[in-house]
C-alpha cells in the first residue's frame, strides 16, 4: 500500500490531504484545510500529525510527500517547502511538487469550462492563471507569472470568448477589477472555494503539472530527492529587481527552480 | 524490584502519600508480566522505586516515590529515565502519568523530563478532591535526556538565522563530529548587506544538502541521533523560519525530539567549545552583523541580558561605513585592515552612550557622524584620509564596547569574559578588551574565527545543555525574530 501526504501553505490557508494508492485506485483517506494567517509554521505539522493519527497512520507509513511550490506568499511557500523537505528527508522518501494555483483550480473539477485563478502576489500584483476544467479534471493553460491586476484582466478580456469562473485569494482585493474588465463573461466563485482544500492539493499533485511530478517521484524516487525541489516565486527579491532595473534589464519573470517553474 | 524490597518500600510509600498503596497492591503489581518496577539503592538502603505498565497505546507510570531523606538529589529523575529506557527497549513510544495539580515539585520534575500537560481529571484524588494533571511525553525525549546526562548524546543541529546555512553533528556537547557551513556571503556582497529575501531563498535551496554533508562527514544516519536542534531566534524571521520548518518536519518524520536554541546562547557556547576550561560566572559580549549584546551568565544555561544595541549592530555599523567608503562587503575586515595604517585619534567621532550608566549601545549616530564628516570634507574640497577615518571610526566603536565590558565584569565580579560573533574577529577589539580586562584580573576567551562566525556546532553544544534540562520544542513551535535570552 502506498500513502501520499500532500499539503500547501502558500496562501493564508493551510490544506493537507492523505491518499492511499492501491494498484490503479486512488482514495482520499483524510483531508483538512483551515485559515492560518501568519500562523502556518505553528499549525501545519500539528494538524498533519492529527490527520495521520486519525487515519490510523504513523509518519513512517508515508511513501511520498507532495508540496505546494507556489506561486503565493514567499514565506508561506517556504514554510510548506522546508517542512516537506524535513519530512521527506527524515522519512527517506521522495518529494514531489504541486502547483498552488492548480490546487485552487481543482476545487472546480466538477465544473465544465474556464476557471481563472487570481492568486494574491502582494505589492499590488496578482498571479493570474487560466485552467480548463472538464470531465473531473483541470488542465492549466498558462505559465505561472505575476502581473498588475488590470493588465491581467485586460489580457483575459482581449482573448476570452467564453465565460470564465474566477477564484483565488487575489479576488479579495481585485474582484472588481476583473468583473469590471471582463463584464458579463466573468462570474465569481464563492469565497470558501478561493483557496486549496486537502482534496484539491491531492488532485493537483496527481495531475502532475509540477516537477518533479508525483508519478515521476513514485516511479523513480532518486529523481525526486528532497534536496532538489524549490519554490516557484515568479519574482526576484526586491533587491535584485531594483538592481536589474538600474542595469536596464528587467527580466519578465524572476522564476526560480530547476525547470523555470513550468 | 523484588518482594525483598517490600518492607522498605512500604515505609517510603506510607511516608509519601495520603492514600498509600497496600502490600497487596504491590504484590499484585510485581506479579504481572506487563509491568516494569525498578528500585534506587545506595549502600544497601532503598532510596526509592517506580513502576510502569506497558499498555498497547502507551506506557503508564503506576507509582514513583523517593525516601524523604533522599529527595532533591535526582533519584526520582534517575528512576524515570531508567524506566523510560526499559520501555524504549520494549518498543514503547509514549509515556503518560497523572500528578496532583498542587504537587509543584513533581510537576517541575516531569516538565523537566519532557512531559507536556495535556489535560486535567477534575477531582481525581478522593482524599482531597484535587485535580489530576494528565501528562504525556515521547519516550524518545527521556532517552535523549538520559544520553545527554551521561554525555553520550548525539545531536544534529541546524542554524539558519542569518546568511549561513549550517549543520553540525556533535557527541556529548563537546565532541564535534562534523560542522558544515554553506555561506551565502557572495550573494549578498553586491548589495552591501544581507538581503533577507535572498537569505531565505538560499537556505531553502541548501538545507537538505548541508544536513546530508554533516551526516556524511560524521559517518552517521538519522537513526544514530538522539535529538535534532535548531536555532529559533533571534535573527532574520524569514531565514529562521526555513530552519525551524525543516527541523520540525525532520522531528515528526524520525520521532527525534526537537531542542530549540537561542542564537546568542550558541555564540556563548562557541567559547566553551573552543575553551573547555571556561567557567561560570562570566560575562559574554556577542558582537556580529545582527547582534550587539552584553550578557551575564551566572551558570551554564542561565542568562541575564544586561544590554544590547538600541539600533544598529556593531557589524552592521562596520558594513554601512564600508559601503559609504566604497570598501565592499563585509565591511569589518576591510575597515580593520585600513585602520592598522591610520591614527585612531585623528577624528574625534562620538562615543555614544559611553556614560549612559546602563549596558545598552547605540551605533547609528556614529554611522551618521562618519557620513557627515565625509560630506563636510568633500564640500571643503579636502581629500579624505581613509586609513585615519577607518581607525577613528573603529576606535569609537571599540571604546564603548570595552568600557561597558569592563564595567560589567567589575559589577558582577567575574573572572572570565567571552567574546563571540563575527566582529570578534576584529584584532583591535580583541586586543583592547584583553588588555583592559587583564588589568582587572579577568581572562578573555575568544574562539577561533570559524567558531566566531555563525555555525551549527555552537548550536549543538548549547542544545546538549538544554537537553540535559529537558527543554524541548513541540511541533507547534514558531521562529522568533527578537527572542530574548534567558
Amino acid at each position: 500500500m502506498t500513502y501520499v501526504l500532500a499539503f500547501d501553505a502558500a496562501t493564508e490557508h493551510v490544506a493537507i490531504g492523505i491518499a492511499r494508492i492501491d494498484g490503479e485506485t486512488r482514495t482520499t483517506i483524510a483531508a483538512t484545510d483551515f485559515s492560518a494567517p501568519r500562523a502556518a509554521l505553528g499549525r501545519l505539522l500539528p494538524a498533519t500529525r492529527v490527520l495521520l493519527e486519525d487515519a490510523g497512520l504513523a509518519p513512517r507509513d508515508i511513501s511520498v510527500v507532495a508540496v505546494g511550490r507556489g506561486p503565493g506568499s514567499f514565506t508561506g511557500v517556504r514554510i510548506a517547502v522546508a517542512t516537506a523537505k524535513g519530512l521527506a528527508h527524515g522519512l527517506g522518501v521522495p518529494l514531489a511538487g504541486l502547483g498552488t494555483l492548480d490546487a485552487v483550480a481543482w476545487r472546480f473539477r466538477d465544473v465544465t469550462g474556464l476557471v481563472g485563478v487570481v492568486g494574491d502576489a502582494m505589492r499590488g500584483e496578482v498571479y493570474p492563471c487560466l485552467f480548463r476544467c472538464a470531465d473531473g479534471r483541470c488542465e492549466r493553460l498558462d505559465e505561472y507569472h505575476v502581473a498588475k491586476p488590470i493588465v491581467a484582466a485586460e489580457a483575459w478580456a482581449a482573448t476570452l470568448t467564453e465565460p470564465v469562473l474566477l477564484a483565488g485569494n487575489g479576488l479579495a482585493k481585485y474582484a472588481e477589477v476583473f468583473e469590471g474588465t471582463l463584464g458579463a463573461r466573468a462570474s465569481i466563485a464563492p469565497e470558501e472555494l478561493w483557496t486549496p482544500s486537502g482534496e484539491s492539493v491531492l488532485d493537483a499533485a496527481f495531475a502532475g503539472h509540477q516537477e518533479p511530478s508525483l508519478a515521476h517521484a513514485l516511479a523513480d524516487p532518486a529523481s525526486a530527492d528532497p534536496g532538489l525541489l524549490l519554490p516557484v516565486y515568479t519574482r526576484l527579491s526586491d533587491a535584485e529587481e531594483d538592481e536589474a532595473k538600474r542595469a536596464g534589464a528587467v527580466p519578465p519573470t524572476g522564476v526560480a527552480g530547476p525547470d523555470g517553474g513550468v | 524490584m523484588e518482594l525483598a524490597h517490600m518492607a522498605a518500600a512500604l515505609e517510603i510509600e506510607n511516608a509519601s502519600f495520603t492514600t498509600p498503596w497496600t502490600p497487596g497492591m504491590f504484590a499484585d503489581e510485581l506479579a504481572q508480566d506487563d509491568r516494569v518496577w525498578l528500585v534506587a539503592i545506595e549502600a544497601e538502603e532503598l532510596l526509592g522505586y517506580g513502576g510502569i505498565m506497558l499498555a498497547p497505546d502507551a506506557v503508564h507510570v503506576m507509582n514513583i516515590a523517593v525516601a524523604a531523606s533522599a529527595r532533591g538529589e535526582g533519584v526520582a529523575r534517575a528512576l524515570m529515565l531508567a524506566l523510560a529506557r526499559e520501555a524504549a527497549a520494549r518498543g514503547a513510544r509514549r509515556m503518560t502519568l497523572e500528578v496532583r495539580a498542587t504537587n509543584a515539585a513533581a510537576l517541575a520534575l516531569y516538565s523537566g523530563l519532557g512531559f507536556d500537560s495535556l489535560g486535567v481529571r477534575p477531582g481525581y484524588y478522593d482524599d482531597t478532591g484535587e485535580d489530576a494533571v494528565i501528562m504525556w511525553a515521547d519516550i524518545a525525549r527521556l532517552t535523549a535526556i538520559a544520553a545527554a546526562r551521561e554525555g553520550s548524546d548525539i545531536i544534529l543541529a541546524i542554524e539558519t538565522s542569518c546568511d549561513e546555512t549550517a549543520a553540525s553533528v556533535m557527541r556529548g556537547g563537546s565532541e564535534t563530529l562534523s560542522s558544515v557551513v554553506a555561506t551565502q556571503v557572495d550573494f549578498h556582497a553586491r548589495f552591501g548587506g544581507v538581503v533577507p529575501e535572498i537569505a531565505s531563498r538560499k537556505h531553502t535551496e541548501a538545507i537538505v544538502g548541508v544536513v546530508d554533508e554533516a551526516l556524511e562527514q560524521a559517518g552517521l544516519g538519522f537513526g544514530d541521533l538522539d535529538a535534532v536542534a535548531v536555532t529559533y531566534g533571534p535573527g532574520l524571521i524569514g531565514a529562521l523560519v526555513v530552519g525551524v520548518a525543516y527541523a520540525k518536519g525532520l522531528s515528526l518524520a524520525t520521532g527525534l525530539p526537537l531542542v530549540g536554541v537561542n542564537h546568542l546562547e550558541g555564540h556563548i557556547f562557541a567559547n566553551r567549545l573552543a575553551d573547555p576550561e571556561l567557567t561560570t560566572p562570566l560575562i559574554a559580549l556577542v558582537v556580529s552583523g545582527g547582534h550587539t549584546s552584553l550578557i551575564h551568565v551566572p551558570d551554564w544555561g542561565e542568562y541575564h541580558t544586561l544590554g544590547s544595541t538600541l539600533d544598529d549592530a556593531a557589524g552592521e555599523a562596520f558594513d554601512k561605513v564600508a559601503k559609504l567608503l566604497g570598501l565592499g562587503y563585509p565591511g569589518g575586515p576591510a575597515i580593520s585592515r585600513l585602520a592598522e595604517q591610520g591614527d585612531p585619534a585623528a577624528i574625534p567621532f562620538p562615543r555614544a552612550m559611553l556614560h549612559s550608566g546602563d549596558y545598552d549601545f547605540s551605533l547609528s549616530g556614529l554611522k551618521t557622524a562618519v557620513l557627515t564628516y565625509v560630506r563636510h570634507e568633500q564640500a571643503a574640497g579636502r581629500e579624505i584620509h581613509i586609513p585615519n577615518l577607518a581607525a577613528s571610526f573603529q576606535a569609537a566603536v571599540i571604546d564603548v564596547q570595552v568600557a561597558k565590558a569592563v564595567r560589567a565584569a567589575e559589577e558582577y565580579g567575574v573572572r572570565d569574559f567571552c567574546l563571540g560573533g563575527g566582529v570578534a574577529a576584529n584584532t583591535a577589539l580583541r586586543e583592547a578588551l584583553r588588555v583592559a580586562l587583564a588589568a582587572r584580573g579577568v581572562r578573555l576567551s575568544v574562539p577561533p574565527f570559524a567558531l566566531c562566525t555563525d555555525n551549527a556546532a555552537m548550536i549543538a553544544s548549547a542544545a546538549h545543555f538544554r537537553l540535559r534540562k529537558g527543554a524541548f520544542l513541540g511541533l507547534e513551535a514558531e521562529a522568533t525574530a527578537s527572542l530574548p535570552l534567558r
